[in-house]
């Protein structure tokens, strides 16, 4: 099995993921309440306009054609207009996808500078207190509605203590011009060291509440095969030798275990396009689910749904990467891959 | 009768006292949903404009919201709605994944090859954003956050039970069944699904767990439960906007959802180790 027919299996199930994505976004956009053309149009549009609409999204064509012509304008890139800003889905998505992706890179980082040393202390001392209290830990985190603590976290940093801001991206008149997107990287870019600052205190808050769930099922997975590698045979030979549970743990048990851990932070990553929906409306932030969830509350169906379709591929893009980073890091799954690819 | 009570000492005595605090935990959480409406004082679905905005007292136990109605009194009534609907979610979504499980099983190898072909691509979609999706079609209610999360929560299931249920066809009480003529149907409706679920009981405890934080994410957007509802996400959506003076009136559902997802997630550790013994230690 080649390493290339592997990937291209792989780009050959996302293709068909989007796919299937784009059937139920069609079949969601026929199942919309009232005329089709009259809802793309706008509520305030004129019979004129109605007729317009019908005739660009070729709403008189039978269904299997309006199906193809559907997944025809998704090809080009076109995932419909926004009623309320009248301005294509996609072109105000791209605009704030990297906003999401620096809420994202941060939270991840953070998540496993978190979650790597209490899974490290906790494998340790198995049995222990701290593997009692971190465990705890981790499954409350794991229970914690992430909008819920964001907000606690505004109030009592925020609000009571003062340490954090509370919503937003950057203070009033305090930001570098607009060159990626990223407020932090786009300080960096002008070699504006306060901006940089400014931007990094907005992020601190949101990037810690989006860590929190992250880091919980990072911890379990590697604290769970931290132990199940510290259980097997692997272990013996160095434990005759003499060498101490922390040379163990680090030099023999953590290099095992880290293949299911880097997976696991692959398909994590690529959930938090979709957690991102709660962190960015509950910090006022700009980003993909700031956008979604605001085009639900204006009542904006077309751009929810380019906007889901618009996840989808963020997601399976992420997922992807991630899968060709595993494959590279570890060649043991290559074979691993193999077998449950062929059944 | 005896022998019945014996035994079922032995099994209980099978449990450390932590496991049984948890199983009486989830009981009484249970219990609450259960009987909440119908303890709770009818002044919780209306305002009293004279006891707004109190912080927590002797009268109000966790203090009162922006209608000056008791907010203990709304958590233990909305716990009905709040765990009701999460079961129901985790219940559609199992039966859909049965279903989908025993039809690929049964059915022929391409049957079986669509069927997981779709599981995977219901698995690599993010389910939060095509559940928002959905529930934004239907209009914003719990009805459509729960049929959101129905209809995008059964591929695990189906996965999971499908490989199983394929394992369970090997073994020789099937090929028994099968040398006694029994119909295709009733062997996997009486005989080889059965024998294959208790994988999902520990599945089960983490979706409810899992369920009940989405569900409240759903109600915050605004395409689920809608305020005034003592939906705990619903509860939280609504007092947001004067958290800064009235901080309780958040915390408190919050909370009220961090216990019973706890409670549901020790629950699975607890199922999973039972089931699979070397994990204890």
């Amino acid at each position: 099995m080649s390493y290339l027919r592997l990937v291209g299996q792989r780009l050959v199930m996302m293709v068909l993921t989007l796919w299937g994505l784009a059937t139920l976004v069609f079949i969601m956009i026929k199942l919309i309440p009232g005329d089709e053309a009259q809802v793309a149009a706008g509520a305030g549009a004129t019979a004129e306009q109605v007729a317009q609409v019908t005739k660009r999204l070729g709403l008189d064509q039978p269904i299997p054609l309006q199906y193809l012509n559907f997944l025809g304008r998704l090809l080009r890139g076109d995932l419909g207009t926004s009623v309320v800003s009248s301005k294509p889905v996609l072109t105000e998505l791209a605009a704030v996808l990297p906003s999401t992706l620096e809420l994202m890179v941060f939270a991840s980082i953070l998540g496993v500078l978190l979650a790597f040393p209490a899974a490290l202390v906790a494998a340790t001392f198995r049995g222990k207190v701290v593997d009692g209290v971190s465990r705890l830990v981790a499954v409350m985190g794991g229970a914690m509605p992430t909008f819920w603590l964001a907000l606690m976290l505004q109030y009592f940093l925020g609000s009571v203590l003062r340490i954090t801001p509370i919503t937003g991206q950057h203070s009033f008149g305090v930001s570098a011009p607009s060159i990626t997107g990223m407020p932090t990287v786009d300080a960096l870019l002008a070699g504006n060291l306060s901006a940089f600052f400014d931007a990094l205190a907005y992020l601190i808050l949101p990037a810690f509440v989006f860590a929190v769930p992250f880091a919980s099922q990072v911890y379990r997975i590697l604290r769970a095969t931290l132990l199940g590698v510290l259980a097997s045979d692997l272990v013996l030979p160095v434990l005759a030798k003499g060498a101490s549970t922390r040379r163990i743990v680090l030099r023999h048990a953590l290099p095992n275990s880290l293949a299911p851990t880097v997976s696991l932070i692959g398909t994590l990553v690529g959930g938090m396009v979709g957690g991102a929906i709660l962190i960015e409306t509950v910090f006022a932030r700009r980003g993909v689910g700031g956008y979604l969830a605001n085009s639900v509350a204006l009542k904006d169906t077309y751009a929810v749904l380019g906007a889901v379709m618009f996840v989808g591929v963020t997601v399976c893009v992420v997922n992807l990467v991630a899968d060709i980073a595993t494959l590279m890091l570890d060649p043991r799954v290559r074979g691993t891959q193999f077998r449950s690819g062929a059944k | 009768m005896t022998a019945g009570l014996q035994t079922a000492i032995r099994r209980i005595a099978r449990f450390s006292a932590y496991e049984l605090t948890v199983f009486a935990v989830v009981v009484a959480l249970f219990l609450v949903a259960l009987v909440g409406p119908l303890l709770a004082p009818p002044s919780i679905y209306t305002s009293n404009m004279l006891e707004t905005l109190m912080p927590p007292s002797a009268d109000h136990w966790l203090g009162t919201d922006d209608q000056g109605r008791d907010i203990a009194w709304r958590l233990v009534a909305g716990a009905q709605l709040s765990l009701l609907a999460t079961m129901l979610v985790v219940i559609l979504y199992s039966a859909i994944g049965m279903l989908v499980a025993t039809l690929a099983t049964v059915g022929p190898r391409w049957a079986d090859e669509l069927l997981m072909r779709i599981s995977d691509i219901g698995l690599s979609l993010p389910g939060l954003v095509v559940a928002l999706g959905i529930a934004t079609v239907l209009g914003p209610s719990l009805q459509s956050g729960i049929i959101a999360l129905a209809l995008t929560g059964w591929p695990m299931t189906a996965r999971i039970l499908r490989t199983t249920m394929r394992q369970t066809m090997e073994q020789s009480f099937v090929e028994g069944a099968t040398v006694l003529g029994v119909s295709r149907t009733r062997l996997m409706l009486k005989h080889v699904l059965p024998n294959s679920l208790d994988v999902l009981i520990v599945k089960w405890a983490g979706d409810l767990s899992y369920t009940m934080l989405i569900l409240a994410g759903l109600s915050f957007i605004g395409v689920g439960a809608q305020p005034p509802s003592p939906e705990w996400g619903a509860m939280i959506s609504g007092a947001r906007s004067y958290t800064s003076i009235a901080w309780w009136a958040v915390a408190a559902p919050g909370a009220a959802i961090v216990i019973n997802a706890v409670a549901f997630a020790l629950l699975a550790d607890i199922l999973q180790v039972h089931r699979d013994p070397s994990l204890r230690s």
